[in-house]
């Protein structure tokens, strides 16, 4: 076997292995399928906050020439979204959008007009649409299970809060607010049902992972997991906005059993909006002490997060709490989250999860404790930063860790002591640091399993469940393939995204892509590279063991790559398997899982500068430059590892600065990309990366993750920049002109009040 | 949301489109590039019986330099052949500049002047999916008493978002109304009204064919100040045009748009800046005007304080340029 | 007219299609002519993903515009920039750059590259902005889609030049 160091496809900057079929037009997106005798649906919502459902009359609906079903609560009484939640509304509404009957027809034109056919008579109920109201003494409530609309709470103490709080020299407290924001996915959700044959569901949808559609839908539908097939050839983009199977999945198919015809349902641009599941509004109160030399004793967070009206995605309740302990080495931490009920459409994540805002929040908040002790932000960072070998307070073991040298890389390039605290008027510059899972394991079967073959021309076809999403998985797994197997990324075939044929893979979660699935194709790899080593080792006269493999030749190790009769051509050698007497086909198997019964193996770090301009007199920032250093574990494929970086400096100051759905009561004032903002060309800053390399002993040939660790750390350097640009800390995300406008105004007018 | 049915003509000529308008109104509409038009069909905001489209008739097309040195601008030329122009483009920079301003390339590559011109006004209540304004509850616009944005407003306070307005009115253009009665030319500051619904002087039989921009050597300046550059409306644009150099001025013209339902003209703060100068002193003074010339702001798209803020900003910004500007 | 046939060309091909009023451009390329490269997202202009070439070789939306509008007119589309099995300069621009990650918007964002491209071979920062700043691209941020059209003049056919 090749030593770690020694590779030949591993850290090239491999372009993408279905790029030819991206940039062509050949690629096939779920709307792009259309199937004999298919039937387009439409889902009814629900225009209230809160009301009681009176009537609903179906008849015109149904009547109509080309309506082939209509669905409402009375069809699938029993037919559970999650734990509390029917499918479609029974007897109440909960939020605006909420699903309340759905129409199949033979043409869009036709089920468009079926819906307004439908007469649904409502008695409007009062309702709560904020977390502040919601959080009020008093307040009505909205669940009769849930006093005070407290929907769950988590509260998680390490070590011992009060005591290290009560040695502290200096406590410092400050709030946070971040508010509804979408995931704007590239690909508008959408979902086509097979639902024919009623002993299987076949599903073509775009999703971060199938099993966990599958195993809502079988339960849903009476089925057993293999009886539900998800298709996910290609995905648009993922954000974290196609976790789990939502209403629309579900009604496709109950649409298809009724009217025994494929269904698609397509959500129209605001729609999407409507029934996202992006992340709420959250409360956070950060407390942190320290002593008078900058050491950190105690963490504290105090999140409260808007569930909307069914708590759905409670993990992000919980993820806060061993977060806090990754980062710094400290005596305490505390957590205090809270998940509340609001009537709203129920709530789930953006890109960054629930890090990304609470670092935007939390690193201003640490900059501020830096301030107050005279320090340098990145000097405190640095002085309270863990190490390799750190074992935390909530059990995280931390193998490698290059966190300091991500802060001394960013602080020598980005020339922070030339310019922090040195900058003219709204100028700024700030840091942030993070870190990040690699595959946090939430479930004991969060598996990924992967197979192979090898033709017997060399070519090799790789089976894996794992999306792609846009984020390269797929040519780094065939990347992976073809190191341990010593031949090319272009003699692998990849074969994913259908779950009747690719083996178990629990998805693209928690940055868990490259580190489990690739430690499932690297074992399938070496399986078939042993199963051929067995079979070509006595041809050569030597051990399976003494074989090398690289660059589409297998030799004896010790000698030249292309000895005569000492060497084969990976060809020549798969045939001999193949045409020799056991007439071997070559196909390899692996899986991995996680040894530890929870949490990760490994963490990737991060620390960013980003440099902005504030203009003082339109409050407009501009983001002038973010220098990027990650510590990424090795970089399997150093370009995709660029591209994840643009994609989400660019995603954490979309974040950071302009995204924000403006709610108006229940319903969202900006549902479309024109009035959702999300910045553009002319917006992007320039992004200088840094990759800090340090090798991970567990993940495949040292690599952790690169998914979601950027985009935590540039939320909070550009928000510490911004506020640093305008003086104060900013209690508030996104950062919009107005908001700036009133801060600077108001120092102006502090400063004219107190002098000079 | 498909677009609702309707007949779709389009003319081969002024006459043959006038003809049409004559016989239908007001179940027509007109339609340049589409671009607001369709958007607003899909939301059934727009359900017209009969679409008309002006992209074939051949008068409605072009640059022309009239022999007084005027210029005559087809109403359904493109923006992007606008923004292209070699006249414009050497004699009105600052126009050119507001032309570009629209939208993004892609729509400019479609929309056409009158387009911009007569885009409709816009309020995110209304400017909405027919569900969602349903979900809302209808408003002055969509045949209900009720205004969303302002309470109690008795006149829909929707916003002019377009952005060659401001800079053609500073420049005094003036816009030619065709219809099968005959041809009246108005000045385009004339064209708006203050009122969201009916919020241009236009019939329903009328086209607009040309907008004519008298000769000047005059300074012109204009600025938009949008969330995104390249692809966005604008929170508030402003357009300046004043005659002398550097700090001197005699005659002032300043209009805001995309606050206000219709383009708001500044003639108080022009004539403090004509009597004080463009300096800073002038400057504050003129910016001390804003509040009353502007009145109730809407929280449309962007709060009122800020709105509000912006216009000061605004002036503030393009005199700057404009007693920078070499002469 | 209410229904009826158009003519259009598309990627060179004459078609003649039956359309309703109720038909945009991207109706007909996609459901009429199941040129599926053209994608539909937002259909009401703010995201880029339907963008095609018109006969000037210009980025237009195909999601903003009737289809009876283009009777008699032509139209270019991802499929028809390949030219005898060889991918476009700008396609291959896009694979070796790192420019394309889900895919969704590449067809829409690589068609106003061209667009870009078509103007100016060799376009400078505010042309390759402003040509670009009608289409998102969500997974990029167009950091790289920006240097891929950089050095699209770099290539002939397919090929670094
Ligand atoms: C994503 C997006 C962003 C946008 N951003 C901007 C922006 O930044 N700034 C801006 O100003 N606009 C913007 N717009 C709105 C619109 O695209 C432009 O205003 C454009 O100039 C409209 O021109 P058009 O020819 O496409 O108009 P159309 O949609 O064809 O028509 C608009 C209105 O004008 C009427 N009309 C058209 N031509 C005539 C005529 N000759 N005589 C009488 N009436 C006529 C139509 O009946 C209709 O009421 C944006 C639109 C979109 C979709
Ligand atoms: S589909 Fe979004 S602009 Fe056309
Ligand atoms: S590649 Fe995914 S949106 Fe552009």
């Amino acid at each position: 076997m090749s030593s770690p160091d020694d590779l030949s496809v591993i850290g090239r900057r491999q372009p993408r292995l279905d790029g030819f079929d991206k940039v062509s037009g050949r690629s096939v997106f779920t709307d792009d399928i259309v199937l004999p005798g298919m039937l387009h649906g439409r889902i009814l919502r629900s225009p209230h906050s809160r009301a009681r459902i009176v009537s609903i009359d179906t008849s015109r609906a149904l009547a109509l020439p080309g309506v082939k079903a209509v669905v409402t609560n009375a069809d699938a009484p029993d037919l559970l979204f999650s734990d509390q939640q029917p499918l479609l509304a029974q007897g109440f509404v909960h939020y605006v959008g909420e699903e309340v009957a759905a129409v199949a027809a033979t043409d869009p034109l036709v089920a468009e007009a079926a819906l307004d056919l439908i007469h649904v008579e409502y008695e409007v109920l009062p309702a709560i649409t904020s977390l502040r109201k919601a959080m009020q003494p008093g307040a009505p409530r909205l669940h009769e299970w849930a006093p005070g609309n407290v929907a769950l709470t988590h509260e998680k103490d390490f070590g011992d809060p009060d005591a290290a709080f009560a040695a502290s020299d200096l406590v410092i407290t400050d709030e946070f607010r971040s508010p509804v924001q979408h995931n704007t996915l590239a690909e508008l959700h959408v979902a086509l049902a097979d639902f024919t044959n009623p002993a299987k569901l076949h599903m073509w949808t775009p999703t971060q992972g199938a099993p966990m559609y599958q195993m809502a839908l079988a339960r849903a539908f009476g089925l057993e997991t293999s009886q539900v097939r998800i298709v996910y050839g290609n995905v648009g983009g993922a954000f974290t906005g196609r976790g789990r199977a939502k209403p629309h999945h579900f009604i496709a198919a109950l649409l298809s059993r009724h009217a025994a015809k494929p269904v698609k349902i397509k959500a129209t641009g605001d729609e999407e909006f409507i029934m996202f599941r992006g992340s709420g509004e959250t409360q956070y109160r950060f407390r942190t002490g320290v002593t008078r030399d900058g050491r950190i004793r105690a963490l504290e967070a105090d999140v409260s997060f808007d569930a909307g009206a069914h708590a759905e995605w409670a993990m992000i309740l919980w993820l806060p709490a061993p977060y806090l302990n990754w980062l710094y080495k400290v005596d305490a931490v505390r957590y205090r989250g809270r998940f509340i009920y609001t009537n709203t459409v129920p709530k789930g994540s953006h890109h960054g999860g629930i890090f990304g805002r609470l670092s935007a929040g939390w690193m201003q908040h640490l900059n501020h404790v830096a301030e107050e002790l005279g320090m340098d932000p990145a000097e405190f960072h640095r002085k309270n930063a863990i190490e390799a070998g750190h074992h935390a307070l909530d059990g995280s073991d931390f193998a490698s860790c290059g966190l300091k040298e991500c802060i001394d890389k960013v602080v020598e390039r980005s020339g922070w002591k030339d310019k922090y605290g040195k900058l003219p008027p709204y100028r700024g510059i700030g840091i942030g640091i993070g870190a990040q899972a690699s595959g946090g394991k939430n479930a004991a079967n969060d598996t990924s399993a992967a197979m192979l073959r090898v033709a017997d021309d060399g070519i090799v076809t790789l089976y894996t469940g794992i999306p792609d999403m846009g984020q390269g998985s797929h040519t780094v797994m065939g990347m992976i393939a073809a190191e341990v197997l010593g031949v090319e990324p272009e003699d692998i075939r990849i074969v994913g995204g259908d779950s009747d044929i690719t083996p178990f893979d629990w998805g693209a979660f928690s940055q868990r892509g490259t580190f489990t699935t690739g430690n499932a194709v690297k074992a399938a790899a070496q399986d078939a590279r042993g199963q051929l080593a067995d079979t070509i080792a006595p041809l050569l006269g030597v051990a399976p063991a003494d074989l090398e493999f690289a660059h589409r030749r297998v030799w004896v190790r010790g000698e030249a790559p292309d000895a005569p009769s000492r060497s084969f051509s990976f060809r020549e050698a798969i045939g001999k398997a193949f045409n020799g007497v056991e007439g071997r086909s070559v196909m390899g198997r692996g899986f991995f899982n996680s040894p530890r019964p929870s949490g990760s193996l490994a963490y990737s770090f991060g620390a960013q500068v980003a440099e902005v301009e504030v203009d003082p007199e339109s409050g407009a920032v501009k983001v002038l430059k973010v220098t990027a250093a990650h510590d990424i574990g090795r970089a399997l494929n150093p370009l995709a590892v660029e591209g994840q970086l643009d994609g989400q400096v660019f995603s954490g100051m979309s974040q950071v600065l302009y995204e924000e759905c403006r709610m108006d009561g229940g319903q969202i004032l900006n549902p479309s990309r024109l009035e959702y903002k999300l910045p553009r060309t002319y917006e992007l800053p320039e992004v200088e990366y840094i990759l800090v390399e340090t090798i991970d002993p567990y993940g495949p040939f040292g690599a952790k993750e690169v998914g979601e660790g950027p985009i935590v750390v540039t939320m909070a350097a550009v928000a510490n920049a911004v506020a640093n640009a305008v003086g104060e800390m900013l209690p508030q995300i996104p950062m919009t002109p107005w908001r700036l406008l009133r801060v600077i105004r108001y120092r102006k007018k502090r400063a004219a009040v107190s002098g000079p | 949301m498909l677009l609702p049915e309707h007949d779709f003509i389009k003319p081969r000529s002024l006459a043959e489109g006038l003809a049409v308008l004559r016989d239908a109104p007001p179940g027509v509409r007109l339609l340049g590039g589409g671009t607001d038009v369709v958007f607003n069909m899909r939301c059934r905001l727009m359900t017209p019986d009969t679409v008309l489209s002006l992209r074939d008739i051949p008068e409605l097309q072009g640059v022309d330099v009239l022999p007084d040195g005027s210029l005559r601008l087809g109403a359904a030329t493109r923006l992007t052949d606008l923004v292209a122009d070699p006249v414009l483009r050497e004699r009105y920079p600052a126009l050119v500049k507001a032309f570009r301003a629209v939208a993004s390339r892609h729509v400019r590559n479609m929309a056409t002047l009158g387009g911009n011109l007569c885009l409709d006004t816009r309020c995110w209540f209304t400017n909405q999916t027919k569900e969602w304004r349903d979900a809302k509850g209808p408003c002055l616009k969509t045949g209900k008493d009720v205004c969303h944005a302002i309470q109690g407003s008795p006149i829909c306070v929707a916003l002019n978002n377009a952005d060659s307005p401001p800079a053609l009115i500073a420049v005094d253009a003036t816009v030619t109304l065709a219809s099968h009665r005959g041809e009246r030319t108005l000045p385009l500051r004339d064209f708006y009204r203050e009122d969201g619904i009916r919020h241009t002087v236009l019939e329903p039989d009328e086209v607009l064919t040309e907008v004519t921009i008298p000769p000047t050597r005059d300074r012109l300046v204009f600025l938009k100040e949008t969330a995104r550059q390249g692809m966005d409306f604008s929170y508030g644009t402003i357009a300046i045009r004043a005659d002398g150099n550097g700090a001197r001025a005699t005659r002032l013209h300043i209009v805001l748009g995309s606050l206000t339902t219709a383009p708001r003209d500044l003639s108080t703060a022009g004539e403090r800046l004509v009597a004080l100068g463009l300096g800073d002193d002038g400057i504050d003074a003129a910016c001390a005007t804003i509040r009353d010339a502007l009145g109730p702001l809407t929280n449309l798209y962007s709060p009122a304080a800020y709105k509000r803020e912006l216009a000061r900003t605004l002036l503030r910004k393009a005199i700057v340029e404009l007693r920078e500007m070499p002469a | 007219m209410k229904k009826g046939f158009i003519t259009l060309t598309v990627n060179g091909d004459a078609h003649e299609v039956a359309v309703s009023s109720r038909h945009t451009l991207l109706d007909v390329l996609r459901g009429k002519l199941q040129l599926m490269g053209t994608k539909e997202g937002c259909t009401t202009g703010s995201c880029g993903v339907c963008t095609v070439n018109n006969a000037r070789g210009e980025a237009v939306l195909s999601c903003l515009t009737p289809a009876l509008e283009w009777d008699g007119q032509a139209v270019t589309t991802i499929e028809g920039l390949e030219k005898n099995g060889q991918l476009a300069p700008i396609q291959q621009a896009f694979i070796d750059y790192h420019a394309v990650q889900c895919g969704f918007c590449t067809p829409g964002v690589i068609m106003s590259a061209q667009a870009v491209l078509n103007l100016t071979p060799t376009p400078g920062e505010d042309d390759i902005n402003d040509g670009l700043a009608g289409v998102i691209c969500r997974c990029t941020g167009h950091i790289k889609v920006k240097e891929a059209i950089r050095h699209a003049g770099d290539y002939v056919a397919g090929r670094k030049a």
